[in-house]
């Protein structure tokens, strides 16, 4: 027998995860290859139909096909995972990179404001602060902004608290690296990985809000193909005609357990405690 | 071994074989000890030798990553054999248990008095006053003073020395034959040590039980042991009454063991740490595993296990080098 | 500490997160684009009718009076009168309250009664069959939208099979529970995972706890080792996790009384911000960030009698 090869094991939720992601990245970007019709036309030969061959999830009170409306309706769910958590994901690293680094009062004014925020029912907040802008997915992202650095911060602050104390950050000073240097290139790398984590789940979340909203009529506004929108227009339809309504559902479910299996799976391949 | 009345602990043949990642561990490899009716029987030997494990192996209360294989007799009966009824009433009621860290044994959530009732209740027919009564005589009988108030005590609330009683006091609940005492002083103060000793070894007069003392300290086992066995990667390598191997080891390691400690043996000599590393027991050993920290090795040592074979009364010593450690006793 | 020194010191700490709430609000309703009062009263309204308001509603004075007498009402109780029910804010507030409190409360019920005995299943079975279809399934209730969940149970319990009414509020206390259980169990659901999952990686860790050794040498029942020894200690950190989720929970009732109709704060929350009445917006903000407080209160509470430690 020959010696075995080093092998990179990958994490078997990682392998799950990353393939439902991508299903659901494919239909987000090329929708039009997926979807066998156009999830905006109408067709008046065939409405409310069950799911069929011609229709696998069958069609709305419109005739539009609802599989393909679903599969449209991924770019902008996909679109509300990425836009509403790069942006705290970015502002709250750094933020919980600094107040964690340096302490002091802007410490202490952080740790009120975290206190603040748990206090704070979150979907409440965002809802208030997206009723006063204006429903609308650019609101929803300012909303979720306003709020959301706030948790990556926290994560941030304590993973560079633990940091701080370590050999080579002593050591960097010593060297006389300035401290830019030490913050972005030697405690950064290092406190990155539990932040990786929680942005997989924050992503789950986000969909989660998005589609709720969008539900409520505060997020993507119709005729914009989006889960939650979807199950909303699906509603009143909902005894005569189930699959309006949940395929959609089983849409954000599918994306939902894609984001924590990659997440789990992230966790395991970097060796994150959760 | 000859001598005494039948023993009504007898190990036989003890193995325990940890499944792990790394592949699988043997850390008891065919141990044999026996404990007669009161009796005291010391088993030390250096972290990681297999002592605690072979403790733990005797009741069966290792992981469920462990397998266990040879006998171990109580009074006639095979415990390893034994139904999960069977263990269980014998667990705490004719076999009990004390740990090393009194802290992270003793539950934080319940009261003392709570901890002792529960045993009480598993194996006693007493009432509620009765438990009430017998845990306040407990808490007395270790030295706890106004034992009735301290019954609602919750461990955190305890000194060190005090969890140590305290845990004493739930383990002797419903009157045990036999203690297996894990290092219960190691955790301790020196002198908080000395006191817990000194009530074990009352308390087993007193209440006529027998008792195995785990302990790396050789010191320990001097004061308290009637016999002892010294174990060394998961095998008994020497055993034999205190006094006799003491002054008589027969085994190359216990040797150098007793040179190691500052009071070791009879005649008072320079100290002399053993180097090197104990084998890994996740391969199999050639030969005594000692060999490669022994001055005393020679050749077949290395390929050979010594047989574990008599070396004067009670005494017996798994070692090539025993009539070379009889010679240099008698010109020295 | 004692326990009542813990419950006033808790109790007074309510006070500045509350005044810092109050102060973030104020700035902010006066902060954003646009006039609160031609918002209400819509584009076509007259400059007079605007200007009545606005004296009406103290717009006229100066920032700092404005602050003053706002903080000054929120002292008194007072928090003006809803714009859209024509009714005192607080009198509106304190009818739907009590019904969102009753529906968090039955939804931290239900959720407990399913996870605590399923993490438990799942813990002792831990990567067997049991662990991974609890699991799976839990996983399946986490990654579900409240809304989705609700309309389903709604449609098919409700709508369908009967067995519960479509919506609404009852009379007697029996009634209201039966017409709060499916949006309890909708918005239990995924609040049920959160518990499960933290339940079970706790009591994992307590299996291998020394103590849990020492019970098993004692000569305990396992049925005792496990309720005893090892639930107790398991639960101590999930109570503190099912406190910190009083908020999301709270969130998450917004969306199940919207989609049962339910007359709690959540759906009044909803439709005032559609109807833009903001006396009844900045006070249900404020009200809600107390009553989450209060439930971090209640959850020390039930800790220190979990936890004889944190009693200290």
């Amino acid at each position: 027998m020959t010696a075995r090869m080093p092998r990179l094991r990958l994490p078997g939720s990682l392998v799950a995860g990353g393939a439902i992601l991508a299903l659901m990245l494919v239909c987000a970007l090329a929708p039009g290859l997926v979807a066998p019709y156009d999830p905006i036309a109408f067709d008046y030969t065939a409405l409310l139909q069950p799911p069929s061959g011609a229709h696998p999830f069958g069609t709305d009170q419109f005739g539009r096909d609802i599989l393909s409306r679903t599969i449209a309706a991924a770019t902008i769910d996909i679109q509300i995972a990425v836009f509403a958590t790069v942006g705290p994901l970015v502002v709250g690293t750094v933020i919980g990179l600094l107040v964690g680094y340096y302490g002091g009062i802007a410490d202490m004014v952080f740790g009120r404001l975290v206190d603040l925020v748990v206090t704070f029912p979150f979907l409440v907040l965002v809802i208030a602060i997206v009723a006063v802008l204006g429903p609308g997915l650019v609101n929803m992202y300012i909303a979720v902004g306003v709020v959301g650095w706030v948790f990556y911060a926290r994560l941030m602050r304590g993973e560079v608290l633990v940091l701080r104390n370590h050999d080579y950050v002593s050591a960097g000073k010593v060297l006389g690296y300035g401290e830019a240097r030490i913050l972005f290139r030697h405690i950064l790398p290092n406190a990155a990985r539990p932040i990786l984590v929680y942005w997989m789940t924050d992503m789950a979340l986000a969909i989660l809000l998005g589609s709720s909203l969008g539900y409520l009529g505060l997020g993507a506004q119709p005729p914009a193909a989006e889960w939650g929108v979807l199950i909303a227009d699906g509603k009143n339809f909902f005894s005569q005609a189930w699959w309006i309504t949940v395929f959609p559902g089983i849409a954000i479910i599918l994306a939902g357990i894609g984001f924590s299996l990659a997440g789990d799976g992230v966790a395991d391949l970097l060796d994150v405690k959760r | 071994m000859s001598g005494g009345p039948d023993p009504i602990l007898a190990v036989e043949r003890l193995a325990v074989t940890f499944d792990t990642p790394r592949g699988s561990v043997r850390a008891v490899d065919g141990v044999d000890l026996s404990v007669r009716e009161g009796e005291i029987l010391g088993l030390v030997g250096e972290s990681g030798s297999g002592k605690s494990v072979t403790l733990r192996g005797i009741v069966r209360l290792l992981r469920a990553n462990a397998a266990v294989a040879g006998r171990v007799l109580w009074k006639g009966a095979d415990l390893l054999a034994a139904s999960p009824e069977r263990l269980q009433a014998v667990r705490g009621r004719e076999i009990a248990m004390i740990f090393q860290e009194p802290m992270t044994a003793l539950n934080p959530v319940l009261s003392i008095g709570t901890q002792i009732e529960e045993s009480l209740v598993a194996h006693t027919t007493l009432d509620d006053a009765g438990r009430k009564r017998r845990a306040a005589e407990l808490l007395d009988l270790v030295g706890i003073a106004s034992a009735k108030v301290r019954l609602a005590a919750y461990p955190h609330e305890f000194s060190g020395g005090m969890r140590q009683r305290a845990m004493i006091a739930i383990a002797l609940a419903a009157q045990p034959r036999l203690l297996l005492a894990d290092e219960p002083t190691t955790a301790l103060d020196v002198t908080i040590q000395d006191q817990i000793l000194k009530l074990l070894l009352g308390l087993c007069q007193d209440l006529g039980m027998a008792m195995i003392l785990v302990t790396h300290d050789l010191g320990v086992v001097a004061e308290t042991c009637d016999r002892v066995s010294v174990m060394y990667a998961g095998r008994v390598v020497e055993s034999g009454p205190v006094e006799a191997l003491f002054r008589h080891p027969r085994h190359a390691y216990t040797h150098a063991l007793l040179r190691s400690m500052p009071h070791g043996g009879a005649a008072r000599q320079p100290l002399v740490p053993i180097p090197g590393q104990p084998p890994r027991l996740d391969r199999p050993v050639e030969g005594c595993p000692f060999a490669p920290r022994c001055q005393l090795v020679e050749d077949r040592c290395r390929t050979v296990a010594p047989p574990f074979e008599p070396v004067g009364p009670a005494h017996a010593a798994a070692c090539w080098a025993s009539d070379r450690l009889a010679m240099a006793e008698g010109t020295a | 500490m004692s326990r009542a020194g813990l419950v006033l010191w808790r109790l007074l700490q309510i006070v500045p997160t509350f005044l810092l709430i109050g102060v973030t609000i104020f700035v902010l309703a006066r902060l954003l684009p646009g006039d609160p009062v031609s918002a209400m009263l819509g584009d076509r309204a007259s400059d007079e009718a605007v200007n009545r308001l606005r004296q009406q509603m103290g717009f006229d004075r100066s920032i700092l009076t404005q602050f003053v007498l706002f903080i000054e009402g929120i002292a008194r109780g007072d928090f003006g009168s809803s714009t859209a029910y024509r009714i005192p804010v607080t009198q509106l507030i304190g009818e739907r309250l009590p019904v969102t409190i009753t529906l968090t409360a039955l939804a931290t019920v239900i959720a407990l009664v399913f996870a605590v005995p399923l993490a438990f299943v799942a813990a002792v079975k831990a990567n067997r069959w049991p662990d991974f279809l609890i699991r799976g399934v839990f996983q399946v209730g986490l990654s579900s939208p409240v809304f989705y969940v609700g309309l389903i149970l709604l449609t098919v319990f409700a709508a369908w099979l009967r067995w519960f009414p479509v919506g609404g509020y009852g009379e007697t206390l029996g009634d209201k529970l039966w017409h709060l259980f499916l949006p309890a169990l909708t918005l239990a659901l995924s609040f049920s995972a959160i518990i499960m999952r933290n339940l079970r990686a706790a009591i994992l860790e307590v299996l291998t706890a020394e103590f849990v050794d020492f019970a098993r040498s004692k000569g305990l029942a396992q049925r005792i080792i496990l309720f005893r020894h090892v639930l107790r200690n398991a639960l101590v950190s999930t109570v503190t996790l099912v406190g910190l989720h009083a908020g999301s929970l709270l969130g998450g009732a917004v969306i199940t009384e919207s989609v049962f109709a339910v007359p709690g704060v959540g759906r009044l929350m909803v439709d005032s911000i559609f109807a833009r009445d903001y006396p009844v917006i900045q006070a249900l903000t404020l009200v809600l960030a107390v009553v989450v407080s209060l439930a971090f209160l209640v959850t020390d509470l039930i800790q220190m009698a979990l936890d004889p430690r944190v009693a200290r």
